[in-house]
């Protein structure tokens, strides 16, 4: 393993396998540059060490990729912050490669190094490197020069500022859809740097360029520099410059750019304030709902709590609310999941009375949707309903699709049910916790998927806890013990780790009196797997039940499956033995 | 010691891979409980008989979620643990692992797929190369392999293997001669039981398209069950849309654990259960939700100085 002081004698190794013929050797070196660095000295590593990084530009991408990476830390073993120049040669060049990894790591490193330049460093040796980028013949060139722009302007002397803003605007009418594409996603950073007089003028007319290129793939990302944008600019200038060109793009006659304002919704309102919002952005993104490409439709369906928020609820449920009426059956399974998942947080926005009127009847039409997802994020969000309607009209209204899901198809959807019954218990109280739900938890028990019945055993212990063991022994105890006579010994096995759980709730007395019998009648199994999860039971029940107990009934039952032929028996059974003992000692 | 091995199954189960050290040990344990074993290995009810899992650990573990976890529930694998998943390395450590720490509570029988030749084109030996940086584990694994029993009779009634018959063989004694320690051969009995295929338009043998083994005709497995005095076959190896397939007039079943094989197929998965009576029930289950799979993950390269 490498350690932090390494001896100093694999260097010379470490030199030799930067030239090896293996990949996977010059991979291992270059992650050891700063051990190499330190060897040389600070005057080596300049002069030699980097230079020969420099000329080594045409190795396998994945060594550019681990070169550019290191050399993004590697200020301190060049001498510190005034060499720091000399690192930039090796960079540039990575800068122009084909593989847009190395590069964009490329672009990483030196925005880092660039940040830690000093003023005067940087006009000497970074901006000329911007510069030589941007007027690159190689379009690779001019694409990584875009994301360098906004670490090289603040230090710029005001003429300088002036040719880097006019080159920035060439970047945004270049002839390759590459660079234009990386001028706009990096507009925003740059334009942060930029000051505001200059923003309005110079940089808006960038921006309004981009808006309207005829590649969709540089639209779309200027869908996103309009959030940016629009939180750069005073209220009133965004509403004048980025309202409209939102409004546009969601019009766009390209579905990935209006899928893009749909996915940005939210940052996009919040660029421009809830006034305009309501105002303006509720046609659009009614709109976008509305769209013809389902796509499009996803994105916005799963924006439409958030966005409601912003709203008041009038306004929802005059323009939004029809819309997720009727993508409540829209013809994509996509579209219904994805308003599936957001809609349950529209309930608190609405309030009771909407909720009651206009949100039930679609809540319970999803919980009958063909597809799985859909049903499964309504119910995983039931709760947040209860507390808007009340218990109640949830009962009348929702029980019913939970006793249609409790026998669903699909073994993830009955596990929501179930883990979901104990919040149910508890919020209906145990008078209207009625027989029907009470069979539903047995039957669980005997669910053909495993984790089905162990999630059934858990959750009779949880509405033990809820309802006390008087109730459990009315309503739960008899009906489990009755099934420990299932001919298949999976069932069985369910049974006794109910009863397990069942215990510590139930108390000492119960226990005794009605668990512990049928656990050691259990022993007698002539299945091992019982026998061995007997062995385990009767252990869990050590620290419930008195020291007589454990020495008359539990102890005589755990010798006898100590000698048990099958030797997982006897494993599990000495366990429990010594666990017994221990308890015994102690007390 | 079984508390080490214990910690491996968690480890495991969280698809983490052990270290290099830790398989060899594994193996070394393995070995000594596989070499004791029949090739015709004996399997008392209940348990629950499971096909192809091809490295598709996610899966596998969405198999014990419904049918239950080792040592709760009493397994039977009939082999192709490895190649063509993502996870070759860990589903087999997983099973092999359960193996010696419960040794009665799970059988594990061979597929053509372990096999040093076979693992070479499929993946697994690629795997684990990528993961460890070298082929030791794949050595450590494809020894074991040659240790994993032929076939396996359930209370002397059903006889599992992973492919079918062969003209080689027509008594279980007969497979009980094979010197079963070997790589997989390239013909004769035990190449045939790891290869070979039912099939409905053949009278008795016929060429196998796989290039080894043969197809084998509804005749064929009526005197093989009737002179053996066994109520069926159960065997995998073939990819059924519906997880399993009867033929032959319930003569014989093919059961197939890997849902959505290679992650495209579409088709869902089953396993076979039996209880203490012999009782089958077939439990169908489709690919584990996206969400509950881990990302691939791309570990860095193995230490240089160690």
């Amino acid at each position: 393993m490498a350690m932090i002081d390494e001896p100093l004698y694999p260097i010379s190794i470490l030199i030799d396998e930067l030239k090896n013929e293996d990949i996977q050797l010059r991979l291992n070196s270059i992650r050891r540059l700063s051990t190499i660095a330190r060897a040389l000295g600070e005057e080596r590593t300049r002069k030699e060490l980097i230079p020969f990084l420099s000329e080594n530009n045409d190795d396998d991408d994945e060594v550019l990729l681990a070169m550019a990476e290191e050399l993004g830390v590697f200020i301190p073993y060049v001498g510190g912050v005034e060499y720091a120049h000399v690192l930039l040669p090796p960079l540039e060049t990575f800068c122009t490669v084909e593989e847009t990894c190395v590069r964009d790591k490329a672009v990483e490193s030196l925005c880092r190094i660039g940040a830690q330049m000093k003023e005067s460093d940087q006009a000497d040796w970074f901006i000329p490197m911007v510069k030589r980028l941007a007027g690159g013949e190689w379009f690779t060139a001019r694409v990584s020069s875009c994301g360098l722009f906004h670490i090289a302007y603040p230090s710029a002397p005001e003429l300088l500022k002036a040719e880097l803003r006019s080159t920035y605007g060439q970047l945004c009418q270049d002839d390759m859809p590459m660079v234009r594409r990386s001028a706009a996603s990096n507009l925003g950073k740059f334009a942060a740097t930029v000051e505001p007089s200059h923003l309005k003028t110079d940089i808006m007319s960038l921006f309004e360029d981009l808006t309207h290129d005829d590649q969709d793939s540089v639209r779309l990302l200027a869908v996103e520099g309009c959030a940016v944008l629009g939180k750069l600019l005073e209220p009133q200038d965004c509403v004048s410059h980025v309202l409209p060109l939102i409004i546009n793009f969601s019009q766009d006659k390209s579905w990935r750019v209006r899928y893009m304002v749909a996915s940005q919704l939210y940052e996009l309102c919040e660029a421009v304030g809830p006034e305009p919002t309501r105002a303006d952005l509720v046609p659009a993104y009614v709109r976008l709902l509305r769209d013809n490409e389902a796509e499009v439709r996803i994105a916005a369906a799963g924006k439409v709590t958030k966005f409601c928020r912003i709203l008041n609820p009038q306004l929802a449920l005059q323009h939004i609310l029809p819309c997720v009426k009727e993508l409540s059956s829209d013809s994509s399974q996509h579209v219904r999941s994805a308003l599936a998942s957001a809609i349950m947080g529209m309930a608190p926005v609405l309030g009771k009375e909407a909720t009651i009127e206009q949100l039930l009847p679609i809540f319970l039409l999803l919980l009958k949707d063909e597809f799985p997802d859909v049903r499964l994020s309504i119910i995983s969000k039931l709760d947040e309903v209860n507390q808007v309607i009340g218990i109640d009209l949830l009962y009348q209204s929702l029980l019913p699709a939970i006793f249609e899901l409790a026998e669903d198809r699909h073994w993830r959807v009955r596990l929501a049910i179930i883990e979901y019954i104990p919040l149910l218990a508890s919020q209906l109280g145990v008078e209207f916790f009625d027989e029907k739900l009470g069979s539903l938890c047995m039957q669980w028990l005997e669910d053909k998927v495993y984790s089905i019945r162990d999630a059934a055993a858990t959750n009779l212990k949880r509405l033990a806890e809820e309802f006390g063991p008087d109730w459990a022994m009315q309503h739960i105890v008899p009906q489990v013990l009755n099934m420990i006579n299932n001919p298949h010994y999976l069932y069985r096995m369910t049974i006794l780790h109910a009863i397990s759980l069942l215990a510590p709730v139930m108390g000492s007395e119960i226990t005794c009196q009605k668990l512990l019998l049928v656990v050691i009648n259990a022993s007698k199994d002539r299945v091992p797997n019982i026998k061995f999860n007997v062995a385990k039971v009767l252990q869990s029940l050590i620290p419930i039940v008195d020291h007589s107990v454990v020495e008359q009934t539990i102890r005589p039952c755990l010798v006898e499956l100590s000698e048990d032929p099958d030797v997982d028996v006897r494993y599990f059974a000495t366990q429990a033995l010594h666990a017994s003992e221990q308890v015994m000692m102690s007390s | 010691m079984s508390s080490d091995l214990d910690r491996q199954i968690e480890q495991l189960k969280r698809c983490e891979p052990l270290k290099e050290s830790e398989v060899k040990a594994l193996c070394l344990k393995a070995m000594e409980i596989l070499v004791e074993e029949s090739n015709v290995q004996r399997v008392d009810a209940p348990v629950t008989i499971c096909g192809d899992i091809h490295g598709q650990f996610y899966d596998m573990k969405e198999l014990f979620k419904v049918g239950g976890d080792c040592p709760k529930t009493n397994y039977l694998f009939l082999g192709d643990f490895v190649d063509r998943g993502f996870y070759s390395v860990e589903t087999f450590l997983l099973l092999l692992a359960l193996k010696v720490r419960y040794p009665d509570r799970i059988t594990l029988i061979r597929g053509n797929h372990e096999s040093r030749q076979i693992t070479q084109v499929y993946g697994f030996y690629d795997e684990c190369l990528r993961k460890y940086g070298s082929v030791n584990v794949w050595r450590y694994c494809t020894d074991i392999f040659d240790y994993l029993s032929l076939s396996a009779l359930i209370e002397n009634r059903i006889f599992s293997v992973h492919g079918g018959l062969s003209p080689a063989i027509t008594t279980l004694d007969q497979i009980r001669t094979i010197d079963r320690k070997q790589e997989v051969p390239h013909d004769g009995a035990m190449c045939d039981l790891l290869w070979s295929d039912p099939e409905d338009v053949v009278e008795a043998w016929g060429v196998s398209p796989r290039g080894a083994g043969y197809l084998f005709g509804g005749n064929v497995v009526t005197s093989f069950n009737h002179s053996n005095n066994i109520d069926y076959v159960c065997r995998a190896h073939q990819l059924v849309m519906e997880g399993y397939k009867w033929m032959f007039n319930n003569q014989i079943v093919t059961v197939w654990s890997a849902p959505n094989y290679c992650y495209r197929c579409g088709n869902v998965a089953a396993i076979l259960e039996l209880d203490e009576n012999l009782k089958k029930v077939f439990r169908v289950f489709e690919a584990a939700p996206q969400e509950s799979r881990g990302v691939p993950s791309k570990k860095p390269a193995p230490d240089y100085f160690l």
